[in-house]
């Protein structure tokens, strides 16, 4: 694509420096021209594309980042010692890549379970919008951020049960065929199929309560 | 940093802060620095230094750009303090990082790949305007650049990463 005249070739620089905010004679030069019009859709999807592209899993830079290898035996020996110690049956349980990568980003904001204040209803709201995610629960959130996972910003709550605090994730890009329940590195977790989308919920201590997993999972609307 | 730095009880808000944006910084920080190890020294000097001026932060909802700045220059802060060396394009660590890959997307680990071999010119107003959110105004102000330089690095930058896209670049009067 080539910029035909003076007009189209101060266009796609401006376009190509911030194709959100464009100078009014841009603008207008855009609603004579459809081949700077076009270049600014593609330029549009681009930028679609580097804000996934930017939004880096840090749970994988984390993981890489770890321990020498004498460390990281140690570790790992303690870790499956534990595992075992909890409940042998869960070892045998197959993990699911998705809840790898939950329980990895759950890890990495590990202070989000030590948030004890209430959130007012309004900073709750804030993460959905910005997720684009319906949620209609009422439950006590005391950590609400609206996370990159997966190049989507993802609604990633903290809430408060008799059982004590309680991961929720909001995931409207990700579909689960069945209710899965996994545990790893202390968590236990579950994924269930929510219309489009999914939902994980986890908690340090203790199974997820049923009764209000059905209600979370009722509750999220995409 | 692994905690957040803790206060009393009227710290605790910033804290609340502090922890949600945390990722957010490790994020912008490994974009600039293209090594883990550097931006987690980075994000750790931002939290002290956020720390010592929180009485600065009046507006919370001005909290992430506050921090991004200060995360940028330490970085710089960083280099020219240690006398690092500039990261060699052919040497990006980061780019053998598992980070970079996405499940069975292959265009987005090619974008990523592409954008950590951004010269830095190119890679660090990008990086400020879109995963940082900062305006070409405030680009320039930070950068000490006039607008129409960091409009024209930000073009190239696009411009370099449309053949990634599969687009044809735009001509440049280079």
């Amino acid at each position: 694509m080539s910029a035909g005249s003076p007009d189209c070739a101060h266009a796609r620089l401006q376009i190509g420096g911030d194709p959100q905010e464009l100078p009014p004679e841009v603008a207008a030069h855009l609603a004579t021209c459809a081949a700077c019009t076009r270049f600014r859709e593609e330029t549009l999807a681009l930028d679609g594309r580097l804000r996934a592209a930017l939004e880096l899993p840090l749970s994988e830079f984390r993981r890489k980042s770890q321990a020498p290898p004498v460390r990281r035996f140690a570790l790992a020996a303690s870790v499956a010692l534990a595992v075992l110690l909890a409940g042998g049956f869960w070892v045998l349980k197959p993990r699911s890549a998705l809840a790898g990568e939950v329980v990895a980003h759950v890890l990495e904001e590990g202070g989000s379970w030590d948030q004890t204040q209430l959130l007012p209803p309004a900073a709750v709201a804030d993460v959905l919008r910005t997720a684009g995610v319906e949620f209609d629960a009422s439950l006590p959130v005391v950590y609400a951020y609206a996370c990159p996972f997966r190049g989507h910003r993802v609604p990633h709550f903290v809430v408060q049960t008799a059982n004590g605090p309680m991961t929720v994730m909001l995931l409207a890009h990700e579909q689960v065929s069945k209710r899965t329940e996994f545990s790893e590195h202390g968590l236990h977790g579950e994924l269930l199929p929510a219309g489009s989308g999914s939902v994980a919920v986890l908690m340090r201590t203790g199974d997820v309560p049923e009764d209000l997993a059905g209600k979370i999972v009722s509750a999220a609307r995409w | 940093m692994n905690q957040s730095p803790r206060g009393t009880t009227a710290d605790a808000p910033f804290s609340h802060l502090i922890e949600m944006l945390r990722p957010d910084l490790l994020r912008f920080a490994l974009w600039l620095a293209r090594d883990r190890a550097v931006a987690e020294d980075v994000v750790q000097e931002t939290l002290i230094r956020a720390w010592k001026s929180r009485e600065e932060l009046k507006n919370p909802s001005a909290a992430r750009p506050w921090l991004l700045t200060i995360v940028r220059r330490e970085h710089a802060r960083l280099y020219e303090r240690k006398r690092l060396p500039t990261v060699d394009v052919d040497a990006v660590e980061a780019l053998g990082d598992p980070a970079l890959a996405s499940d069975g997307d292959a265009g987005l680990h090619d974008l990523r790949s592409a954008i950590m071999q951004l010269a830095d010119e190119y890679r660090e107003p990008l990086v400020m305007q879109v995963l940082g959110g900062f305006s070409t105004a405030e680009i320039a102000a930070e950068l000490k650049l006039t607008q129409p330089t960091v409009l024209t690095r930000l073009f190239r930058a696009r411009n370099k990463l449309r053949v990634i896209y599969g687009l044809t670049p735009a001509e440049d009067a280079e």
